[in-house]
C-alpha cells in the first residue's frame, strides 16, 4: 500500500443487444453497433493506446458483453462496419474542401483526422478485430474485462434457475474463447441481482460483481462501510461492489452534469439533416431518408433553437473536458479524504457508467477520460485507480453480507422490466425456459440434426431473454422493433419445439436460423439440464 | 482470437426465412401459474387454466358449488418455511380475482418476506378449492437492516454519515441516464412516461430515514405509515384504441391494466376512452378517486 488515502474504481459497461439482419442489405438498427464502434469503442482503444505510448499507468474495469463480443467478431457485421467507416472517411475528406475558409473548417478537420485514425487502428493495428485491442490491454494488466449474462438476461425474473445457470455458463465460455482465460468479474444485466444467484457465478470462478448502492445498503447484516468497501456473499464468498451515486450524479445530473456545457458538441444538429440532399444521399440508408449520420458541426451554444446553434470548436471543447476532468478528480480527492476519516481502512469509490454514454451521448467524454487518467497519474497522490481484483488482493478479509435484491433501473427494482407495457413477455420467456430445460433433460448429448436443433433453440432462448427488449418497450423508443424481436425469437423457438416434438425437423429452417440468429457458435444446450443446475446448487446446501 | 477474417466482400444476402407469424399463442395448454417479484411492495402473478381443469373441479365439487363460490388469489407468507404443504404458512391473505384476467399485480402485505400464491374457488362455507399453485418468490426488504454484525461493529453516527454519503437520496435514479441515451437515438426527446406511475418512486424510499437508526427498544411511542396506489383494469374490443387520461394504453389479449399512485388528498381523474380505428365509434368510462386521509 502506498501513501494514497483511498481508491477509485472506474467501471464502464459496454453493451448492445445482438442485432444482425443478413436478410436485408442494410438495416437501421444495426447502426447502433456501427455508431458505438466509431464513437465509443474505437475511441476508447485509442485512449488506451495514447496512454500506453506516453507511459501513463491506468486502471479500468470494463464489461464487453457477450452479444457485443459476438458482433465484434461477426464477419458480416465487420464488413458492414468497414463500409460504414470508409464512407465517413470519404465524406469527411470531401468536407475539408467544402468548409475550407469557413467557421466549420476546424470541426471538419477534426472528423477527418479522427476517422482516419480510427480506420488505421481498425485495419492495421487490430486487423478488423477490435477484441484484439481490448485483450491486449487486459494482458498488459491495465484493463480488467468482465463478462455479463449471455445476452444481458434479467436474472431475477427467471423462475427456472437452469436459465440463470445457462446465462452465466454460456457467457463464461464465450469469454474464454475471446480472451483466453476465465472471467474474474461479471456485470449482471441491469445490475439485477437475486440473492443466491452468486452460486452460479462462483461455479464459473467469478470472484466479483457490481450492484446499485441499495443492493449493499439494504443487505443483511448492516454493511459496516456502507458502499465504500465490497462485501462477500454468504457461502459463496463472491464479492459485491456497489455504485457510488455521488460520482455518478456529478457526471450525469440533468441540471449540473458536465455534458450540458454550452461549448460541447450539440447532438441534435447533424449533417444528415443539414447538407444538400444530393450531396448527403450516398451516406444515408438505401431508403434515402434523412437521418443522423454522426457528424455534427455545432456546439450546444445555450438554450437556443437548433437553427441558431454556433459552430463547434474542437480545441475549445477539449479544454472544457480537461477542466471537467480536473473538477471530477478534485471532488473524488475530497470525497475520499472525508470518507477516510469515517473508516478504519482505505475507502473505495466505485464509479460505474454505461460505456456508450462516453463518446456517443457525451462526445467529449472520451477526452474527459483521457485527461482524467493523466491527471490522476501526474497531478496528485491522494487517490489511486484500482480494479476490483487488486482491491481484493489488498483487502482479502471483508464483511459477509447477503446483498438485497435490486437493480440499477428506475426505482431500483424490476419496474422497468416488468410493468403493464411489457409483462406479457414473461408468459413466453418462462414457458420457453421450461421447455428448454425439459428437452435438455430428455435428450442428453444429442448429436446430428437433433443436436443442432436443440442448440438453435438455446440461441433463440437467450436472444429472447435479452433485457434490452423489455427495456425498450418501457422507454417507448424502438418499441416496435423490440416487440418484434421478442415475438420472433419466441416463435422460432416454438416452431423448433414443435418440429422436435412431432419428429419433423426441417433442416433448411434450422440452417436459416443458424445463419440469422448466429450468436454463440459454440453453444451447448446441455447447459440447460437440471443436472447442471443441481450440481451447482448442491455445493451450497 | 485465432479466427482471422478474410477480407471478402459481403456475404450474399440470404433469402428471407419462412415468415414469422404475427401473433404469439395466448396460452400453452397447461394449467399453471407464476409469481414474479417487482419491488418490495408488488408482485406480478400470471396464470393459464385450461378447460380440463375446470371440468375436473366441476366433476369433483359440482357446478352448483362453483356457482356459489368466489374466485380468489390466496397469498401465503411462507417466510422461513422449508417445505410448504399448503397448511403450514405463517399467514395467508385472500383477494378476489377475475380468472379471465390471466394476470394480476398483487400488493405484498409486507416487504422482505417470502410468498407463494394459489388460485382457486372459495365456497360460502369457507372451503378452498385449488386450481393452481405458483412458484415461491422472495421480496427485497426495501430498507436498511436492523441486524448488526458483532464482528463488524460500527459507530452509529459514522454509519449514518456513510449512508448519507452513499447517496441514499438518489437511489433508484440509476437507469434514467441510459433511457436518455437510447431515447435520443431516435430523436425522441420526451420520455414515454405513460407507463411509469408518477411519484410512486418515492413510496419505498420516503420511509428510508425512518429506518436508518435501529428502532428504540423501550420506547412507548409507535409509528405508522400508510400509502395508497390504485389499479385500473378492464377490457375492450380487440380492435379498439384505448386511452387513459389521454395516453394510449396497449391492450394485451383485449385487456389492460394501469397502476398509479394516489397521494394523500389527491383527486385522481381518469377518463378511459375506447375508439375504433375509424374514430367514429366511442365508448367512455370515467373513474374518479379521492383519497381522504384523516388523522
Amino acid at each position: 500500500m502506498g501513501q494514497e488515502k483511498g481508491y477509485l474504481a472506474l467501471v464502464l459497461h459496454a453493451h448492445l443487444p445482438f442485432i444482425k439482419h443478413p436478410e436485408y442489405p442494410d438495416f437501421l438498427e444495426e447502426d447502433w453497433f456501427y455508431e458505438a464502434m466509431v464513437e465509443t469503442y474505437l475511441p476508447l482503444l485509442n485512449v488506451f493506446e495514447n496512454l500506453t505510448d506516453e507511459g501513463v499507468d491506468f486502471r479500468l474495469t470494463m464489461s464487453v458483453t457477450p452479444p457485443l463480443c459476438n458482433m465484434m467478431s461477426d464477419p458480416l457485421l465487420i464488413e458492414r462496419f468497414r463500409h460504414y467507416l470508409n464512407q465517413r472517411v470519404e465524406l469527411s475528406e470531401k468536407e475539408l474542401q467544402r468548409t475550407h475558409g469557413t467557421d466549420f473548417a476546424p470541426v471538419a478537420k477534426m472528423y477527418y483526422d479522427k476517422f482516419r485514425r480510427l480506420k488505421d487502428l481498425f485495419e492495421n493495428k487490430y486487423h478488423s478485430h477490435v477484441l484484439e485491442g481490448f485483450k491486449k490491454f487486459q494482458d498488459m494488466g491495465k484493463l480488467e474485462i468482465i463478462t455479463c449474462g449471455a445476452t444481458h438476461g434479467y436474472l431475477p425474473l427467471m423462475v427456472h434457475k437452469e436459465s440463470v445457470n445457462a446465462q452465466v455458463k454460456i457467457a463464461a465460455n464465450d469469454y474464454r474463447i475471446r480472451f483466453g482465460r476465465s472471467p474474474r468479474g461479471i456485470w449482471l444485466g441491469e445490475c439485477a441481482y437475486n440473492p443466491g444467484d452468486d452460486k452460479f457465478l462462483r461455479d464459473e470462478g467469478i470472484r466479483f460483481f457490481f450492484m446499485e448502492s441499495h443492493g449493499i445498503l439494504h443487505g443483511t447484516p448492516r454493511p459496516k462501510y456502507g458502499i465504500y468497501a465490497p462485501v462477500y456473499c454468504p457461502k459463496t464468498g463472491v464479492a459485491a461492489f456497489a455504485r457510488d451515486m455521488e460520482s455518478a450524479q456529478q457526471v450525469w445530473s440533468a441540471e449540473s452534469g458536465y455534458p450540458g456545457d454550452a461549448r460541447y458538441r450539440e447532438f441534435y444538429r447533424d449533417l444528415g439533416y443539414d447538407l444538400d440532399y444530393d450531396y448527403i444521399k450516398p451516406y444515408l440508408h438505401s431508403d434515402g431518408v434523412r437521418r443522423n449520420i454522426g457528424m455534427k458541426y455545432c456546439k450546444i451554444t445555450g438554450k437556443v433553437p437548433l437553427n441558431q446553434k454556433a459552430p463547434y470548436y474542437p480545441d475549445e471543447a477539449r479544454s472544457v473536458a480537461a477542466e471537467h476532468a480536473g473538477n471530477f478528480m478534485f471532488n473524488r480527492q475530497k470525497q475520499i479524504e472525508y470518507l477516510a476519516t469515517l473508516m478504519d481502512r482505505k475507502p473505495l469509490v466505485v464509479s460505474m457508467y454505461d460505456a456508450e454514454l462516453y463518446g456517443h451521448w457525451w462526445y467529449e467524454g472520451i477526452d474527459f477520460l483521457e485527461f482524467l487518467f493523466k491527471k490522476i497519474y501526474y497531478d496528485q497522490k491522494d487517490i489511486k485507480l484500482i480494479t476490483p481484483m487488486e482491491y481484493l488482493e489488498m483487502y482479502p478479509v471483508n464483511q459477509t453480507v447477503q446483498p438485497s435484491m435490486s437493480s440499477w433501473g428506475d426505482k431500483g427494482y424490476h419496474d422497468v422490466w416488468l410493468n403493464s407495457g411489457n409483462d406479457w413477455i414473461y408468459r413466453h420467456l418462462i414457458k420457453s425456459a421450461e421447455r428448454m430445460r425439459d428437452l435438455a433433460n430428455a435428450h442428453p448429448h444429442a448429436g446430428g440434426l437433433l443436436g443442432r436443433t436443440l442448440n438453435q433453440m438455446a440461441r433463440e432462448l437467450v436472444l429472447m431473454q435479452s433485457s434490452d427488449w423489455a427495456f425498450l418497450m418501457t422507454t417507448g423508443t424502438a418499441k416496435e422493433y423490440s416487440t418484434k424481436r421478442t415475438k420472433d425469437h419466441v416463435q422460432r423457438f416454438n416452431e423448433l419445439y414443435e418440429q422436435i416434438k412431432h419428429n419433423r425437423i426441417n433442416e433448411a429452417y434450422v440452417y436459416d436460423l443458424e445463419c440469422r440468429d448466429s450468436i454463440f457458435q459454440e453453444i451447448d444446450y446441455n447447459v440447460y439440464s437440471s443436472a447442471a443446475k443441481d450440481k451447482v446448487l448442491n455445493q451450497y446446501k | 482470437m485465432e479466427k482471422h477474417l478474410s477480407s471478402t466482400a459481403f456475404q450474399p444476402v440470404r433469402p428471407a426465412a419462412p415468415q414469422d407469424s404475427a401473433d404469439l399463442p395466448t396460452g400453452y395448454g397447461t394449467t399453471e401459474s407464476y409469481l414474479l417479484p417487482k419491488d418490495p411492495a408488488w408482485m406480478f402473478l400470471f396464470w393459464e387454466i385450461i378447460p380440463a381443469t375446470f371440468d375436473y373441479i366441476r366433476s369433483q365439487y359440482g357446478q352448483e358449488t362453483l356457482n356459489r363460490s368466489r374466485t380468489i388469489i390466496r397469498l401465503y407468507d411462507i417466510t422461513g418455511v422449508e417445505y410448504f404443504d399448503g397448511n403450514n404458512a405463517n399467514v395467508f391473505y385472500d383477494m378476489p380475482v377475475m380468472l379471465d384476467a390471466k394476470s394480476w399485480y398483487i400488493h405484498a402485505p409486507q416487504a422482505g418476506r417470502t410468498y407463494i400464491a394459489d388460485l382457486g374457488f372459495l365456497t360460502p362455507e369457507g372451503q378452498f378449492i385449488l386450481l393452481t399453485r405458483t412458484n415461491v418468490t422472495s421480496l427485497p426488504p426495501g430498507k436498511v437492516s436492523d441486524i448488526i454484525d458483532d464482528q463488524w461493529m460500527c459507530v452509529e453516527g459514522d454509519f449514518i454519515k456513510l449512508l448519507e454519503l452513499s447517496g441514499a437520496a438518489h437511489i433508484g435514479l440509476g437507469a434514467s441516464e441510459r433511457m436518455h441515451v437510447i431515447d435520443q437515438r431516435w430523436r425522441l426527446t420526451e420520455l414515454a412516461g405513460a407507463l411509469r406511475a408518477p411519484s410512486s418512486a418515492m413510496s419505498s424510499w420516503s420511509s428510508f430515514a425512518l429506518h436508518t437508526a435501529p428502532a428504540p427498544v423501550e420506547d412507548e411511542d409507535i409509528w405508522l405509515k400508510a400509502d395508497c396506489e390504485i389499479i385500473v383494469y378492464g377490457s375492450a374490443s380487440r380492435n379498439a384504441i384505448v386511452s387513459i387520461n389521454g395516453k394510449e394504453i396497449q391492450l394485451q389479449d383485449g385487456k389492460f391494466s394501469f397502476r398509479q399512485a394516489l397521494p394523500s388528498g389527491a383527486v385522481l381523474d381518469l377518463p378511459i376512452k375506447a375508439t375504433n380505428k375509424k374514430g367514429d365509434k366511442k365508448r367512455q368510462v370515467h373513474i374518479k378517486a379521492l383519497r381522504e386521509q384523516g388523522k
